[in-house]
């Protein structure tokens, strides 16, 4: 296992221009992440953090909307070394007027023909995904055999009819899906919300990728499934060793499989480090954000005690009219008189509080080093 | 119906007739799907009975039916003592100013093309007529009561954020002055953050204003949270019903075991205490469903498994009823736990 990172993401911007307000929606304003050989890196946030769309724009999904994608995702493989998003800039046309951006002018066929030539080789065979909903993202018309079948013909190297169909098979039996031989022939209306992510997982494990993206893969199950789907990916972590990027807004689910921890907040990671630095119970070195995620999260003493829960009041910034200051500022209840001004004020930058745990807060600005 | 009961179900049954052709009554094709099947509880003056089960389970089929939504093939609802279950049309419209439903959808539940302003004057009119004034006053009233800013009344739903919505939802639910509220997965589809100020208004009002809560939800700590008593359904039949304590850490149904042991994060709590792959692997749970004779949950169960797959659990003749086990505790298994 090499130290190298497989994925380094350095300052990913993704904006979607809405022309009725003229303005940029800033999804994914300047994100950095690494994610190294081997690991798990969980991502957590509220929806409209932009989780997802950091997902999307590393499988060159932001495509025909009038997105707007810069910085750099540097791929890393055995085989294949590349910029994911080289030269994507040429085919975008800002004009502004008096500092604001009035028209997005973009080259929608050359950017998606670009992103194919750029992305072709590598979505699915080298980076896969699972989506959130397995119900609406396998083809209704298709049994699940033969979608499986079909990605394992393009993308492996077995190629005829029947070679892909042993192949599906194995992988349908190796996520344990229930009497896979039977299940082969279903098309996903006839399988349970269950067995449709496991059709999805064997999916995507099956053209053997580097790298998995999985989107909140338990997110609308029952609570019964929700943790047989987490004990199949803790299982085929464990069993094939894939890199994963997993992101949910289930805290325990975040807890349990992965190895670190990117909290997003607002299109910016406020909190990045090992996952039981960030995710620990009773810590105080966190960003208020963190902290306040957790405790919001009901635990033992206050479903006991039939207690109010500690909530985050307010609501998630408007992705257009962003904070100047700090994002957090206006829902912080850490905010303290000595460092008001520059919450209000200035955006915090990511840095180390501890090796490998890196903190964006004013709280935290310069306490390791100092100490 | 004893003094203190809002809300009594007895003996609640829901068949849905699924028909498969014009000719299917003559050539036998009918499917009858047992929804809610024998379902009886009651739920006391403001307390909250929280409603578990898988999704496909019947909860919100119960919900619906309570408020007249789906008429019931069977059994009696009494509410503040009086029947509702054949209640006709205005009868209903009376009703539904003394219970309310809190719905799933966010989205399919509010007027897309309604302001909050008109979405809740048009709730505070429906029953009363009032003057514009006291609209005024009532709107202001429940905007207090359920945190939300006046600044918010000339938006649009699509404006609002999820909890907002959600607010926007309760508010409209008690401008009626409903004193019994149905809510269905309140609290799915939100972030945790989110999820805690509704579950804190919820709990705040039930203090305030007395309200009782029938609790659906597929979110066992938020249901243990909220709920002063627990139900737990399984394939349209109520398998345990108990004091939300001993239903979450006593369990006596397997079921009800399965279900609370699943969750992740006390997985997580266990697996820190367990060496990995030990005894709590075999309380594993199944995600495909055949139902059985008697016992419909057998198929599934550790139990039927663990001690040879007794004859009594497969026969149809002897499906196993509530029988009471301990305070207040009821559980329908041959075998219960101990």
């Amino acid at each position: 296992m090499s130290d190298s990172p497989l994925l380094k993401i350095e300052n990913l911007k993704t904006y979607f221009f809405s022309k009725g307000r003229q303005a940029f929606t800033r999804s994914v304003d300047g994100v950095d992440l690494e994610i190294r050989r081997g690991e798990t890196l969980g991502i957590v946030g509220e929806s409209g953090s932009g989780k997802s769309v950091t997902a999307l724009s590393v499988m060159g999904l932001v495509g025909a909307a009038p997105g707007v994608i810069a910085g750099r995702i540097g791929l890393k493989t055995e085989t294949l070394q590349k910029n994911l998003l080289q030269d994507l800039d040429d085919y975008v046309e800002l004009s502004c007027a008096d500092g604001r951006v009035v028209e997005v002018r973009k080259d929608v066929v050359g950017w998606q023909k670009h992103l194919e030539r750029l992305m072709g080789k590598v979505r699915g065979k080298v980076i896969a995904m699972i989506f959130q909903n397995p119900k609406s993202s396998l083809n209704p018309f298709l049994s699940v055999g033969r979608q499986i079948t079909e990605a394992i013909r393009l993308h492996t190297p077995y190629k005829s009819e029947a070679a892909g169909r042993e192949r599906a098979l194995y992988w349908l039996d190796r996520v344990r899906m229930d009497s896979p031989r039977l299940r082969f022939d279903n098309h996903p209306r006839a399988l349970s919300g269950g067995m449709c992510q496991r059709a999805m997982v064997a999916m995507a494990l099956s053209c053997e990728p580097s790298f998995l993206i999985a989107d909140e893969p338990t997110t609308g199950l029952d609570a019964t499934i929700q943790s047989k789907i987490a004990d199949l990916q803790a299982e085929l972590k464990a069993d094939l060793g894939i890199t994963t990027m997993l992101i949910s807004h289930d805290i325990g689910l975040i807890r349990r499989l992965s190895d670190s921890v990117a909290v997003m907040y607002s299109g910016m990671v406020v909190e990045y480090g090992p996952a039981r630095r960030v995710l620990a119970a009773g810590q105080e070195s966190r960003h208020p954000y963190t902290a306040a995620l957790l405790a919001s999260v009901p635990d033992e003493r206050h479903i006991r005690g039939k207690e109010r829960l500690p909530a985050i009041s307010g609501d998630v910034p408007d992705a257009i009219h962003l904070p100047k200051g700090c994002r957090f500022y206006g829902r912080c209840s850490r905010v303290t008189a000595a460092i008001e001004s520059e919450c209000a004020e200035l955006l915090p930058p990511l840095s180390d509080i501890e090796p490998g745990h890196a903190v964006r807060c004013w709280l935290f600005e310069g306490s390791w080093r100092d100490a | 119906m004893t003094p203190g009961t809002i809300l009594e179900v007895r003996r609640l049954k829901k068949i849905f007739v699924q028909r498969r052709g014009w000719f299917s009554r003559l050539s036998g094709g009918e499917r009858l799907i047992p929804a809610v099947d024998d379902v009886s509880f009651y739920i006391k003056e403001k307390e909250t009975l929280g409603l578990v089960g898988e999704s496909g389970c019947g909860k919100t089929t119960v919900a619906r039916t309570i408020l007249g939504l789906t008429p019931a093939t069977s059994g009696s609802i009494l509410f503040e003592g009086e029947e509702i279950t054949a209640l006709p049309p205005e009868g209903l419209r009376a009703l539904r100013s003394r219970m309310q439903m809190i719905f799933q959808d966010l989205d399919a539940a509010l007027n897309p093309k309604m302001r909050v302003r008109d979405l809740l004057s048009e709730a505070i009119t429906v029953h009363h007529r009032l003057t514009d004034a006291e609209v005024e006053r009532k709107t202001a009233e429940l905007l207090d009561q359920v945190n939300l800013k006046a600044s918010k009344l000339p938006s649009f739903p699509d404006e609002l954020s999820g909890g907002e919505k959600r607010r926007v939802g309760i508010a409209r639910a008690l401008a009626v002055g409903a004193r019994f509220l149905v809510a269905d997965e309140p609290t799915s589809a939100l972030d945790v953050s989110i999820q805690a100020q509704v579950v804190n208004l919820l709990l705040d009002l039930q203090k305030r204003l007395g309200l009782s809560y029938l609790f659906i939800s597929h979110d066992l700590r938020v249901v243990e949270l909220v709920s002063h008593k627990v139900a737990v359904m399984y394939m349209g039949m109520i398998v345990e019903i108990g004091l939300s304590e001993s239903i979450a850490h006593a369990p006596r149904h397997p079921y009800t075991r399965i279900l609370w042991s699943s969750l992740v994060e006390r997985q997580n709590d266990e697996a820190s205490r367990q060496a990995p792959g030990s005894a709590a692997g075999s309380w594993g749970v199944f995600d495909f469903e055949r139902p059985a004779a008697g016992c419909r949950f057998a198929p599934r169960c550790p139990v039927y498994e663990a001690k040879g797959r007794p004859a009594v659990c497969t026969d149809p003749a002897s499906a196993p009823r509530l029988t009471a086990a301990g305070a207040a505790h009821q559980v329908a298994c041959h075998f219960p736990l101990s």
